[in-house]
């Protein structure tokens, strides 16, 4: 017990920063802290832009965008939730705990690490920008896909949204070899990598898909610029080139990025769920391999977005795109399994992994039909297909962010974060994600497809678009008492003390907020749970 | 060593049941108020609201999608209701202060639900497969079309057998004389083309979709097995106006199908396209189209005939000018060209009176035509 | 309670850390390196991928039938201008894409031997052989940059088929990479001539080099796929 009280008197970390300092640090918890603000501020734009796609299709009729304005919404909406809002904020988390985790005194390389920080807001405004320049922002979907975002078909939104995404994609890239050499070579004694937290291995794997992805996207990125300004024909069907090859390329990284946008958020699910249900992990070996299955498989799918191109060898591709459900549901069971006869705290954190599991179940379910490649035929492009990516992407990942703030805000700031409101946040923000993305379901299968701005009424879809933007309301709702929550509990929030949750890993082992270099002292490490064997004094090996 | 417990029981299962409560009553009062029934609700998880495809390929595919749907609907009932269950049975009691037993894991369940979910997706897949080759299969052809997209327009080829020659060109994607007529119960083979960007041909009530893809040649066949009129629309984000890329389906009876394209043939031969007429008759008036609208809303002519001057300024957007007298009747329309471009309409003295105009392609665009 | 004397300090983490696992020496710069090298040959995949699929699919029109053929002989017959075994071009410019080449391979053993140098202490073996590699490096993209030129005057450029579009594009982007390099291995020579380095601590150097290789070998390839094959 003793180790978790070596800094009694760290004083709250707003007092003793000022500006200057957080603009200038390169200490990895300052820096994690600034990925999660600045991937909520593009959370919430990301958000504004959702809900005016919902608006205007909540009934049939244009009312208060033009196309044009609307291609622009869904496509700055899906770039910013992607790249700037998901991928960042499971990398602040990976930024600000895994150090911690492993018992270092920081990121391998401190100033990389700022750099890939501040890469982020710059791409990001970049991107922005393109609302601001005549022909407005990129609007051929996150995808684009050439020729439509050729230069021919879009303007110059689309070179800044290219340029943007580059550094966005080169902040990740940098991120990822700063936290695979800070888990490879800074680790401190006795933690040896089957005694990682789960956490720490699905970034390890995330930045191994992030570091061999990515890249690919650069490139294709680079060929879309290219063929844009430059009189290039890379994607120029009349010259020579294939627009099919773009696809490949692009869905080559973001194929994988799904994972990337997943697996850190399954890494905290899992450290969630065992402290709350007071039990270790349930198959922690199994669960390490099912991670490094996901992200192996992960690079062989990526055509199963292009199905409908008829360019696809399809046998393989289907194959490949169900056994990925095998490693998700081993992943799955073992969730279960954790939480069977274990002693359950319904806390915040608890509550938002409950939802994820429940949620990302769907998304695993509704992903399966379209891996049945003549269902996905008729699904393709539909509804459907936003459904799903939402319930994996939403209901999986975004959960599982909320279900981290929750649980490391003490950490974080040495204060609890409101229970009352953060059920509360939890209750309008589960009700409100089924009724906007459940539907959608169905107006897929009544073949609405999506990315259109409009309808007509004799379709039949009125009724569940109305639902899905009622829903989409009562998500922006709920962020409310969060928000609010933040604010007042970063004011006068209770007091958490070094470990408010009675929970495992090591950056339990530390004060809240931790000090510079984190650590003076730490517990004997034996197991994948150290702060528990010293708790309940088990210094033997297990 | 343990802890004792906090006082952080009872309100879970408060909020938990208040959760499943408020979603229940919120569905239920939302499903009410939209006026569905059970029934109707049950049939959305099916495709197309489950009256079926109309193909001989969509049974396949639909068949296919009960299976799946059925296997996901069990792991779904079975796996959330072990999460439920948890959720409800295994929460902390005030007596718990010892820690439960620290189980790490067990083999033999890893590999139970490692081989049961592997044996459900090979066999998922092996279905999958075979009904891929059931939907790709290549039949020979009865009626050969080649469906051309552009931005925001589909035209329709008809094919002479050598694959090559144009029969005649439906360019009318929608409407009692226009779409894709099709025999019933005869094979079909569709060619895809696009000069602009892709498109994809998608006709929900086929379970169906294909890119078309500039400078790929994609083909599927089918054969349609209901008669009736089936939307289509294109489904591939093809610019600002992809929702309004709408096509329709006639499948018509074989013989009904044959007279209409023996007709087409012989009309598409007697009227050669029409020479842009050079000398102007009667007053000149200006219009013009500019992203899919109309610059005028009202437009005013004498008795007599007149020439539109229309010009359309919508890159590779197809457009014309239609008339239709108070009674939505047609009284005159213009070839559709495909811009930028400018071409003279001349129109026949009209009756005095309100008419509307519209574009045919695109029916939100419309205006009033005076006659003094 | 095990006290983690890496976690005291921070200036050097990574040797305190490396020095506490003795995982085998290899210092977290050349791990970084290592690791930034994969992510740049994912890159190149991506370009390479891309060419290889431009050419296996292009066309041209010989007798009003589409027949593949690569280099493209139209509009000019890119394979007799490229080729690097003729000094001159058929318009008589010079041809200075094989020399190049030698004197990139040339830099890769002056940078290996500048590090077995600095492995050794010897510091003055490392600074001239350093120089040396700088100076061919500099070379190079001077020798390419003439190559550009002689070449857009032959009329080959981005836009003459997706020829022109892929090779600009992948001997740019070495270009690029070779620029950078040789920014890298002009301040590890300033640091060496500043004698910051010695057989203990130079994992810069080694960091450097290992990317000089990188640069080198996809030259090759590039030269193997565009010229040669």
């Amino acid at each position: 017990m003793a180790t978790t009280t070596l800094h009694p008197a760290a004083p709250a970390y707003r007092s003793r920063s000022t500006l200057y300092d957080w603009l200038t640090t390169t200490d990895h918890k300052k820096i994690g802290i600034m990925y999660l603000i600045n991937s909520l501020m593009f959370f919430v734009a990301g958000g504004i832009l959702a809900l005016v796609v919902r608006v205007e299709l909540a009934q049939p009729g244009l009312q208060i965008v033009s196309e044009e304005f609307y291609n622009q919404a869904f496509t700055m909406h899906a770039s910013f939730m992607l790249f700037l809002f998901i991928i960042p904020i499971l990398a602040g988390f990976g930024n600000y705990i895994v150090p911690l985790m492993i018992g270092a005194p920081d990121m391998a390389f401190p100033r990389i690490n700022a750099l890939s920080l501040w890469l982020l807001p710059l791409g990001g405004l970049l991107m922005a920008s393109g609302f601001f320049v005549s022909g407005g922002a990129a609007a051929a979907g996150w995808t684009e896909y050439p020729p439509l975002s050729g230069a021919k078909f879009s303007g110059t939104g689309t070179d800044l949204w290219i340029m943007g995404l580059t550094l966005i994609g080169t902040s990740s890239i940098l991120g990822a070899i700063n936290f695979l050499v800070t888990i490879f070579k800074m680790r401190a004694p006795g933690m040896t990598l089957f005694r990682m937290p789960v956490m720490v291995w699905t970034v390890l794997v995330t930045s191994i898909l992030v570091l061999m992805a990515t890249p690919v996207l650069t490139s294709a990125l680079i060929m879309l610029f290219i063929d844009r300004n430059y009189g290039g024909h890379f994607f120029d069907p009349n010259n020579g080139g294939n627009a099919i090859l773009y696809q490949n390329v692009f869905w080559f990284y973001s194929h994988p990025a799904v994972y990337i946008m997943i697996l850190p958020a399954m890494g905290i699910i899992s450290e969630v769920l065992p402290v709350f249900s007071r039990k270790p992990l349930f198959g922690y070996k199994a669960f390490v391999f099912a991670t490094v299955g996901i992200g192996a498989l992960g690079f062989s799918v990526w055509a199963h977005h292009m199905f409908t191109t008829g360019a696809v060898f399809l046998p393989f591709f289907s194959l490949m795109t169900f056994l990925i459900a095998v490693p998700t549901g081993v992943k799955m069971f073992n969730w279960i399994a954790t939480l069977w006869r274990g002693q359950l705290t319904f806390a915040t954190p608890l509550l938002f992994a409950t939802g994820f599991l429940m949620l990302f179940l769907i998304g695993g379910l509704n992903g399966a039909f379209s891996a049945a490649v003549p269902v996905d035929f008729a699904l393709h492009d539909t509804y459907w297909v936003v459904a799903h990516l939402h319930y994996v992407l939403f209901g999986g990942s975004v959960f599982g962010v909320f279900a981290g703030i929750y649980y490391w805000f003490p950490k974080m700031t040495g204060r609890m974060l409101d229970e009352g409101l953060g059920k509360l946040q939890f209750v309008l923000m589960f009700i409100g994600f089924n009724l906007t993305f459940f539907p959608m379901h169905q107006l897929g299968l009544a073949g609405m497809p999506r990315r259109i701005a409009d309808y007509a009424a004799s379709t039949g879809w009125s009724e569940l678009n109305t639902v899905a933007t009622i829903g989409g309301f009562i998500i922006a709702a709920s962020m409310l008492p969060f928000f609010w929550n933040v604010l007042v509990s970063l004011r006068s929030g209770k007091v958490a003390g070094d470990d408010p949750w009675e929970a495992n890993t090591l950056e339990w082992a530390t004060s809240s907020p931790p000090p510079p270099y984190n650590f003076d002292h730490l517990p004997e490490i034996r197991s994948e749970r150290p702060v528990f064997d010293a708790r309940h004094g088990r210094t033997t090996n297990h | 060593m343990s802890m004792p417990p906090r006082s952080r029981t009872g309100s879970g299962p408060l909020i938990a049941g208040l959760i499943i409560v408020a979603v229940v009553a919120i569905a239920a009062i939302a499903l009410l108020a939209a006026g569905i029934t059970p029934e109707r609700a049950w049939n959305s998880f099916f495709p197309v609201g489950g009256t079926g495809g109309v193909t001989d390929r969509s049974r396949d595919v639909q068949r296919l999608y009960d299976i799946v749907f059925y296997i996901a609907a069990v792991v779904f009932i079975l796996v959330e209701g072990l999460i439920v269950y948890s959720v409800f049975r295994y929460r902390r009691k005030s007596t718990d202060t010892d820690l439960p037993p620290q189980i790490h894991g067990n083999n033999l369940v890893e590999v139970i639900w490692t081989v049961i979910p592997t044996a459900i997706v090979l066999v998922l897949f092996a279905l999958s497969w075979q009904t891929i080759n059931q939907v790709e299969a290549k039949v020979p052809a009865e009626v050969h079309v080649r469906a051309v997209a552009a931005r925001y327009q589909w035209s329709f080829d008809y094919l002479a057998a050598d694959g090559k020659t144009i029969l005649f060109t439906q360019s009318l994607p929608v409407g009692e004389d226009g779409g894709l007529v099709l025999p019933v119960g005869e094979p079909v083979l569709i060619d895809l083309r696009s000069e602009d960007v892709i498109h994809a041909f998608y006709v929900p009530k086929f379970l169906f979709k294909r890119d078309v893809v500039p400078g790929r040649l994609n083909q599927f066949n089918f054969t349609v097995d209901e008669p009736g009129t089936y939307r289509g629309q294109c489904a591939e984000l093809c610019g600002p106006f992809h929702g309004s890329m709408l096509f329709e389906v006639h499948a018509r009876p074989k013989a009904e199908f044959d007279q209409w394209l023996a007709d087409q043939i012989a009309k598409a031969n007697a009227t050669p396209a029409p020479a842009p007429s050079g000398d102007a008759a009667g007053p000149v008036i200006q219009l013009a189209a500019q992203n899919v609208a109309f610059t005028s809303a009202t437009l005013e002519v004498p008795a007599g005939p007149f020439t539109i001057h229309f010009k359309n300024e919508d890159p590779a957007v197809p457009h014309n000018v239609e008339i239709k007298d108070a009674s939505g009747a047609q009284v005159f329309k213009g070839d559709i060209v495909t811009g930028p471009i400018e071409t003279d309409y001349r129109v026949s003295a009209l009756a005095a009176g309100t008419y509307t105009f519209v574009c045919t392609v695109h029916p939100n665009m419309t205006g009033t035509l005076t006659v003094n | 309670m095990t006290a983690n004397p890496s976690a005291l300090t921070t200036a050097d983490t990574h040797h305190a850390a490396a020095d506490t696992h003795g995982s085998g020496g290899i210092g977290n710069p050349v791990l970084g390196m290592l690791l930034f090298i994969t992510s740049e040959v994912m890159f190149f995949a991506g370009l390479f991928a891309a060419y290889f699929s431009i050419r296996a699919g292009y066309t041209q029109i010989i007798n009003n039938v589409p027949t593949h053929v690569w280099p493209p002989t139209q509009p000019i017959d890119f394979a007799k201008l490229l080729n690097p075994f003729q000094l001159f071009t058929e318009s008589g410019a010079l041809n200075v894409i094989l020399p190049a080449t030698i004197l990139l391979v040339i830099s890769s053993f002056t940078c290996q031997m500048a590090v077995h140098a600095i492995r050794n202490d010897n510091r003055t073996s490392f600074v001239r052989n350093m120089a040396v590699t700088v100076t061919l490096g500099i070379t190079f993209l001077l020798l390419q940059a003439f190559d550009y030129s002689v070449l857009m005057h032959e009329g080959l450029n981005m836009g003459s088929t997706t020829f022109g579009t892929t090779y600009f594009t992948l001997t740019g982007f070495h270009g690029a990479h070779v620029f950078g390099g040789v920014l890298m291995l002009s301040v590890v020579l300033y640091r060496g001539m500043a004698g910051q380095f010695s057989a203990k601590h130079h994992d810069m150097v080694e960091a450097t080099s290992l990317y000089w290789h990188f640069v080198d070998v996809v030259w090759i390839l590039l030269f193997m796929t565009l010229y040669v094959l």
